[in-house]
């Protein structure tokens, strides 16, 4: 007999995928299944918390020239 | 709030009921104004049928129409029964005999009927040409805009129009005074026939508040839409709820009245283009331009682009007005100002504010195009592909993961149960995702239940025949 889950499921980048990945590696709570290289299921309850996640993680790697400038005419 | 900027006219006739669509349909100006705001094929279709006696037979439709555009033509048919102008039955299409005299009423004339509106038989003494219509509609309009970004120019608007801006949710009341809200920024985006048709739809919604019949309502609307520019209207053939309208649409500078005593009006150009396509496609600048320098050559007209924008994302904007400022404001990130120009930066952070508050990377882009000085104008690419392509990307960034609600199947006996199981969850269109290598898949919410049921038919089946 086949099993029913539950879940969301998520498109996205191989890259964000592997963001994803590291996410739940503290936890192991949010990935239900890795489905394949662009897919995952997850827990329902913690797609909110993935997309906080992702976005600040992918804020901080941003280069952003004003910060840039400002820092550079702080010293 | 951004949805209802989408929300056009159609959508609006759409969801109206059948018996108040029957009404509307009797007016053969209205019938017009809604066959020219429907799509290419819907008219073509009705074209077919408003000279023909008989119903259609569904076949001759398919004929008029190309296999490989089933799916428009689907859409199509969909759209004209949303509008009540089609009934379909097993083999016939019949058309709404209401809507098909007045259309046919309408296109070949003969009826005597006032709903184009009753020209004035008598000469006026204060005659107005024109130009001076022109001048009037720009400064109405001009005037609510810039109110709405808070740049007084001596006038406020009337309270007609404050309550309606009120209403729409463009502006917010706060200590004491009106506050633009996001969707008023996004409202500003847009152009001037589309900024009319919002706040006549919000029109709408408001008058049934105000206990006004909705059908004289669009009655008049699309009545405007069809009059002449530059001719002056008798007030004899409007109903009192009418009459009452045009002092608000006076207010915005779609009709001009000397007085509000006078027994005439003039329909101004923010009038005479509400139904008709070529103005739907007009920008906010150009449709002003239109407006104000009708008779002057493009080249001119043209001459009105102030935005350079570089390929390191820096933007200059030669202008001084507070109305554009604030636009830019929504997108880039100012940083000096001088007498005559302004300075600033597009970068990630004042783009993805602009995104968060609803406003499109098209809309910024077509916005940036449209306003570009005349210099790049003549460029190959009038913006810098640069710029352009990361505004874009900025958006992709905004969504990066795409989430829907499901349930994964998995722990499949073998591959011949996985097989059945996931061709029935196709067939039923349910199917999300598959890897038949791991034998899983995914189906939606709403699907799952009926998969359920079908994997619990097929393993009785099984075991009944392996008895």
């Amino acid at each position: 007999m086949p099993k029913a889950t539950r879940g969301v499921l998520i498109e996205c980048d191989p890259s964000i995928k592997a963001l994803i990945v590291n996410i739940d590696s503290s936890q192991h709570n949010i990935i239900l299944d890795e489905l394949d290289d662009t897919h995952l299921m997850i827990h329902p309850s913690m797609v909110e918390v993935v997309k906080q996640k992702l976005n600040k993680m992918l804020a901080e790697n941003t280069y952003n020239p004003n910060e840039e400038a400002a820092k550079a005419t702080g010293k | 709030m951004t949805s209802q900027f989408k929300n056009s006219i159609n959508d609006y006739l759409e969801g109206l009921p059948e018996a108040v669509l029957t009404r509307l349909y009797q007016s053969p100006a209205t019938c017009l104004a809604v066959f020219r705001l429907l799509p290419a094929l819907a008219r073509t279709l009705i074209m077919g049928m408003i000279f023909n006696p008989d119903p259609i037979a569904v076949a001759d439709v398919d004929a008029l129409v190309k296999p490989s555009s089933q799916r428009l033509k689907l859409e199509t048919q969909k759209k004209l029964r949303l509008l009540h102008i089609f009934t379909e039955t097993q083999a016939h299409i019949i058309i709404n005999p209401t809507f098909k005299k007045n259309l046919r009423a309408a296109l070949v004339g003969g009826d005597q009927n006032i709903s184009f509106g009753v020209p004035c038989d008598t000469e006026d003494k204060h005659k107005v040409d024109v130009a001076f219509l022109d001048a009037h509609a720009v400064s109405q309009w001009e005037m609510i805009l810039h109110f709405m970004v808070g740049t007084s120019i001596g006038r406020t608007p009337s309270d007609g129009v404050l309550n309606l801006l009120k209403h729409s949710g463009l502006m917010e009341p706060e200590r004491g005074g009106l506050r633009i809200t996001n969707a008023g920024f996004q409202f500003l985006l847009q152009d001037v026939n589309a900024q009319i048709w919002t706040l006549l739809l919000q029109y709408l919604n408001m008058s049934e508040y105000l206990q006004m019949d909705p059908v004289d309502v669009l009655n008049f609307i699309f009545m405007l839409g069809s009059l002449e520019l530059g001719q002056d209207y008798s007030l004899s053939a409007l109903s009192e709820t009418q009459k009452h309208m045009l002092e608000d649409l006076r207010d915005y500078g779609i009709v001009y009245q000397r007085k509000a005593s006078s027994r005439r009006f003039y329909p101004t150009r923010l009038a005479t283009t509400l139904t008709s396509e070529t103005a739907a496609l007009r920008t906010a600048s150009q449709s002003m331009e239109a407006a104000t320098q009708d008779t002057i050559s493009s080249s001119v007209a043209a001459d009105s682009g102030f935005i350079i924008l570089e390929t390191n994302f820096r933007l200059y904007a030669y202008t001084e007005s507070p109305l554009q400022i604030a636009v830019l404001n929504l997108f880039v990130n100012l940083k000096t100002r001088f007498a005559n120009m302004v300075t600033g930066q597009i970068n990630r952070d004042s783009v993805r504010f602009a995104l968060s508050n609803g406003i499109t990377a098209e809309q910024i882009i077509t916005y940036l195009s449209v306003h570009a000085h005349p210099r790049m104008k003549g460029m190959e690419h009038v913006l810098p592909p640069t710029v352009v392509d990361q505004i874009k990307l900025w958006q992709l960034e905004m969504d990066r993961i795409r989430a829907t609600d499901g349930y994964l199947f998995s722990e499949f006996k073998n591959f011949d149960e996985y097989k059945d199981v996931s061709t029935y969850a196709k067939e039923l269109g349910v199917l999300l995702y598959e890897n038949p290598g791991k034998r899983k898949f995914v189906s939606t919410l709403a699907g799952s239940q009926q998969i359920v049921e079908f994997v619990k038919r097929r393993n009785q089946k099984h075991r009944s025949s392996a008895n």
